[in-house]
């Protein structure tokens, strides 16, 4: 029964938040640049109209092509549903994996790039390798990070993880922890096709690499690779806050309420991060594509000299 | 605040590996202006631990003399002499960032399995901070390997100081007053005297790009 | 104490000067006062074992040890100073320097011989490093005096590399300051008699770190190979005088400051089996480095500094050693070496003024055309090498007799193979200077080859050979009397001298 309502309620709440994020960081930036932007809804408008519209589908193109939006999108929510939004309510018997959920992200995004390349169009073909080679390079820190959490916390699932971090009264305030936290805000950065990475706003060919592969698709199908991308976006920022920014060991009340409570302090912070993101966007210039590597050598090279404080510290 | 010198170690090192992926000379002088910044934050903090715990102001005159000449002085000099040698862009370094970084981290793990077999080092708290800051020690050397320009082995130079206060203000919480006073005047001499030379390297090679130093050979 | 006073007064005194005879007076003058007072100060050494003031905190410390490498400083930077008179008269005259530069010389130059003489007077650790990094800036623009390409170059190669040496230096002290954390307070930290005394209770894994840091940080300051790289740029371009003490006295300041260490680390590890293998690995590379560019050189200035490396390197031996005769023989070593070698650099200034070049293919004819200097010069390469009547042979001889001693046949039978090359070295590539090769060759010569743009006057007629005669009086004074100097120690060893330097090796090795 508790599961069902676990499930249930991370579901709903990942769907419900995640387009949230991506008006929040769009609405910031728009103030930053002293317009007045769209609105904070604007995506659900944007996937409620695309789901009403038909979806064109390139003749040439064969089955990946279709079956790509749900796996993307599938995937994205199975992760999602790893991330426990509120630590207070906890699945029975599966406590989600954290390797398994960065390989069900993965999974979406192979299926991403295969669908990149099915149609034979360029765009689609340039994105995808582009795609591809970010991923292999932000591969090593996302491991590395996760794995350094996992020994830290001596369990690899998320939850194990989580709770080992409320334990903790402020985890932010040992170096390992910063240097985790400081490489998984990178990962977001490039996961998520931010701006030092890749431009979410453009259309302009040669700096495409997220766009360039949903390039071809429209409707439905549409709609599910854009929500799929931002449930992605919104199971990293989970990651990161409900890690690094525990607040529900504070929470001195019970039941249902407790549940709110911690439901709400989750959905502040995932606006707090949300904002540090859209400044960061505000703040950089789009790196060339070959400075990429930098930047995943930066956050590799975080996540490793965290796991080396931990070593050291032998905590 | 007991691991207030674990973190300010790691953020220390970490300014080292963000210089080491700086590309400009003006990019790298502001990082060592940061980083000079965050030791004298943790001298600071030291320092109102010393004169709270056995009223000694040493440690925060230290800290006063290096926001003065690490984060104000030394960078605007550096900053001046940069800016009278002509200017070109030029690749400065041999080899590509990630490369840099990746050796660098080697460095840092080399430094932990080294140093953490000396037993008397290892014992206590102090450890990975010591072992941050003499990491440092050997980015700045290798900062002024990898180098090419006069003024970069400068920020080297520097960063070797840096890392040699924070070691010893981690392990043994600072050498004694006036060994420290003695290596700050020599240390603004060196840096002075090597800007004087840098000027004149730029006047005979009309460059400061030391690789064209190579008369002397054998 | 007087010592520095006296100094601290005699920079800005060369600032008032103006007058060039004035300059050189007071400068010959201050040097002959300093000399005296040394010398009062080694009675005293000699009567009560140590001297020590108890102004500006106690730091002010004197021992058999540090007395006699003082008295090399005082010595060699006496005999600079009567030299640098007939010396830069001569570039004067030529041209090369500018009058308005000869007081930044000697305010240098004294600068210079006062962190040296600070480097070798204080007890606390952190000050001696202190003043071993300010030698370094003090003689940063002495080494670049001439300021053309090849002076900076030099410059910034003997800054950088030994600005970093001594860094990594400092990184040993703050080591060995951490062995003995808990142990003193006050004024007692890193003093390095109390260290010294203590040796027993410092943290053993850590002073080993310190050693090796400081090993590789004093080491680079004092010419060993790997870390040698600065040495031959430095010595070979800086004036003549400056080239002596650089290699006279500067090398053995650092080597002081490896002494002690040594001594520390050896008391608390109860054998020299640590430092030992390092410093004897360490001395042997020096000599093969030094052995092999040796054989090569083209330019005897830098033949001369390779030699200081390969002394460097025997004297690093020596310590490495540790027995009580191979201490004694390093001491000896070292005076030894500091004497001829500056006796050389004196004489090559003479003929790098007279001949303008430093190659050693276009200098012939030196025993005819500087009668003295060639003299000096030929007899001093004997020495330097290690033949019979001069004095470095009996310390080379006394450090082999060490290694047999101590049953270290393979690396006796290395070390003498080494010594073999190198005098082969110097003898094949130096002695063709001495005699004039065929007329014709002379002749061919064109004057278009010669581009070396370093110091001394560049000859008119460089086809031709200079005319004869010695280039002036004081150059020829000071490199005889070294040569006297050399040659009765090779035999004969006044006996206060010799106490001086068992007390010395005592206080080393601690029997």
């Amino acid at each position: 029964m508790s599961n069902i309502l676990y499930f249930m309620m991370q579901f709903i709440t990942i769907l419900l938040i995640a387009p949230l994020v991506n008006g929040i960081i769009g609405k910031v930036k728009a103030l930053t640049q002293k317009r007045r932007g769209a609105p904070l809804l604007q995506m659900y408008f944007d996937l409620y109209k695309q789901c009403r519209k038909s979806a064109v589908v390139s003749e040439t193109s064969s089955w990946i092509f279709k079956a790509a939006p749900y796996i993307v999108f599938s995937s994205a929510a199975a992760a999602a549903l790893l991330v426990p939004a509120t630590t207070l309510l906890a699945p029975e018997g599966f406590a989600g994996d954290i390797i398994l959920m960065v390989y069900l992200l993965a999974l979406g995004r192979f299926f991403m790039t295969l669908a990149g390349l099915d149609t034979g169009s360029t765009f689609g073909g340039m994105g995808s390798s582009r795609e591809a080679m970010i991923s292999s390079l932000m591969e090593p820190s996302i491991l590395v990070s996760v794995f350094t959490l996992g020994l830290v916390a001596g369990t690899t699932s998320v939850f194990g993880i989580m709770h080992a971090m409320n334990r903790l009264a402020v985890p932010l305030a040992q170096p390992v922890f910063i240097l985790i936290a400081l490489s998984i805000l990178i990962i977001i950065i490039a996961e998520t096709s931010r701006i030092p990475v890749d431009d979410p706003a453009t259309h302009l060919e040669l700096t495409m690499v997220h766009e360039a592969m949903i390039l071809e698709y429209s409707g439905r199908h549409l709609a599910l690779m854009e929500l799929g991308a931002s449930i992605k976006q919104l199971v990293f920022i989970t990651l990161l806050v409900n890690i690094f920014l525990p607040l529900d060991q504070f929470i001195t009340l019970t039941g249902v309420a407790a549940i709110a409570v911690s439901l709400l302090l989750y959905l502040i912070k995932v606006v707090f991060v949300a904002v540090i993101i859209a400044i960061i966007e505000v703040g950089t210039v789009k790196f060339r594509f070959f400075s990429v590597p930098n930047l995943a050598a930066l956050s590799f090279i975080l996540a490793f000299i965290g796991f080396l404080q931990y070593f050291v510290l032998g905590r | 605040m007991e691991g207030y010198n674990e973190i300010l170690s790691v953020l220390i090192l970490l300014t080292s590996f963000v210089l080491m992926a700086n590309k400009r000379v003006k990019s790298y002088i502001r990082t060592f202006r940061l980083q000079s910044a965050l030791i004298a934050l943790t001298a600071g903090i030291m320092g109102i631990r010393s004169v709270i715990n056995e009223g000694s102001y040493d440690v925060l005159v230290i800290c006063i003399i290096i926001v003065v000449l690490k984060v104000i002085y030394i960078p605007n000099l550096l900053h001046k002499t940069f800016a009278s040698v002509e200017y070109k862009v030029e690749k400065d370094f041999y080899f590509n960032i990630p490369l840099l970084i990746l050796i660098c981290c080697g460095l840092v793990v080399f430094t932990y399995f080294s140093i953490s077999r000396v037993a008397g080092i290892s014992e206590g708290e102090i450890n990975s901070a010591v072992v941050n800051s003499v990491s440092l020690v050997l980015i700045g050397l290798f900062f002024m390997i990898c180098r090419k320009k006069a003024i970069g082995q400068i920020v080297g130079f520097l960063v070797i100081e840096n890392g040699l206060f924070v070691t010893a203000m981690f392990s043994t919480n600072g050498m004694p007053f006036i060994v420290d006073m003695g290596i700050f005047i020599d240390i603004i001499t060196a840096v002075l005297i090597m800007g004087i030379i840098v000027f004149k390297i730029n006047d005979e090679f009309d460059s400061i790009d030391i690789n064209k130093l190579k008369n002397l050979r054998g | 104490m007087l010592l520095w006073i006296l100094l601290i007064i005699a920079v800005p005194t060369f600032a008032l000067l103006k007058d060039r005879k004035a300059l050189h007076t007071v400068s010959v003058g201050i040097s002959v006062l300093l000399l005296l007072i040394a010398g009062f100060e080694t009675r005293n050494v000699i009567l009560n074992g140590t001297v020590e003031y108890d102004a500006l905190g106690g730091i002010f410390f004197l021992d058999a040890l540090s007395i006699i490498i003082l008295d090399l400083v005082l010595i060699i930077g006496l005999m600079a100073a009567v030299f640098s008179t007939g010396y830069l008269n001569e570039e004067l005259r030529h041209g090369k320097i500018e009058p308005g530069r000869l007081k930044l010389y000697y305010i240098l130059m004294y600068t210079f011989m006062f962190t040296m003489v600070f480097a070798l007077t204080v007890r606390n650790m952190g000050i001696m490093w202190i003043a071993i990094e300010a030698t370094t800036l003090a003689s940063a623009f002495l080494v670049g005096f001439y300021n053309d390409k090849r002076a900076i170059e030099a410059t910034w190669k003997y800054v950088i590399i030994c600005s970093v040496g001594i860094a990594i230096a400092m990184l040993g002290i703050i080591f060995l300051h951490l062995s003995s954390v808990g142990l003193f307070k006050g004024p007692q930290l890193l003093d390095w008699t109390v260290l010294y005394g203590n040796a027993a209770a410092l943290k053993s894994p850590v002073l080993r770190l310190a050693f090796i840091f400081i090993l590789i940080g004093f080491g680079t300051k004092a010419g060993l190979a790997p870390m040698h790289t600065w040495l031959p740029d430095a010595h070979s371009q800086a004036p003549s005088p400056i080239s002596a003490l650089l290699s006279g006295v500067l090398l053995n300041s650092a080597m002081y400051a490896i002494i002690r260490t040594v001594s520390i680390v050896n008391k608390n590890l109860g054998s020299s089996l640590f430092t030992g293998r390092i410093l004897m690995a360490i001395g042997l590379l020096s000599i093969a480095t030094a052995a092999v560019f040796i054989i090569t050189q083209k330019d005897y200035k830098r033949l001369l500094a390779y030699s200081s490396i390969e002394h460097m390197g025997i004297i690093a031996f020596a310590i490495g050693i540790f027995s009580p005769a191979a201490v004694f023989a390093a001491i000896f070593h070292m005076i030894n070496h500091s004497f001829t070698k500056s006796m050389l650099f004196f004489t090559s200034g003479n003929i790098l003024q007279k001949y303008g070049t430093r190659e050693i293919s276009k200098v012939q004819g030196l025993l005819k055309i500087l009668p003295v200097s060639g003299t000096v010069f030929f007899l001093g390469l004997f020495a330097i090498a290690g033949t019979p009547p001069f004095s470095v042979f009996a310390s080379e001889f006394n450090i082999i007799a060490a290694v047999f001693e101590r049953g270290n046949f393979l690396l006796g039978a290395l070390f003498t193979l080494l010594l073999a090359i190198v005098f082969a070295g110097i003898a094949l590539t130096l002695f063709g200077i001495f005699y004039l090769k065929g007329n014709q060759e002379v002749h061919k010569q064109d004057s278009a080859q010669i581009t070396d743009k370093g110091e001394g006057s560049p000859m008119p007629d460089i086809g031709a050979l200079p005319e004869k005669g010695e280039m002036s009086k004081s150059g020829v004074a000071v490199i005889v009397v070294l040569l006297a100097v050399i040659a009765i120690m090779g035999v004969y060893m006044p006996s206060p001298l010799k106490d001086l330097i068992i007390s010395a090796q005592q206080i080393i090795t601690g029997v």
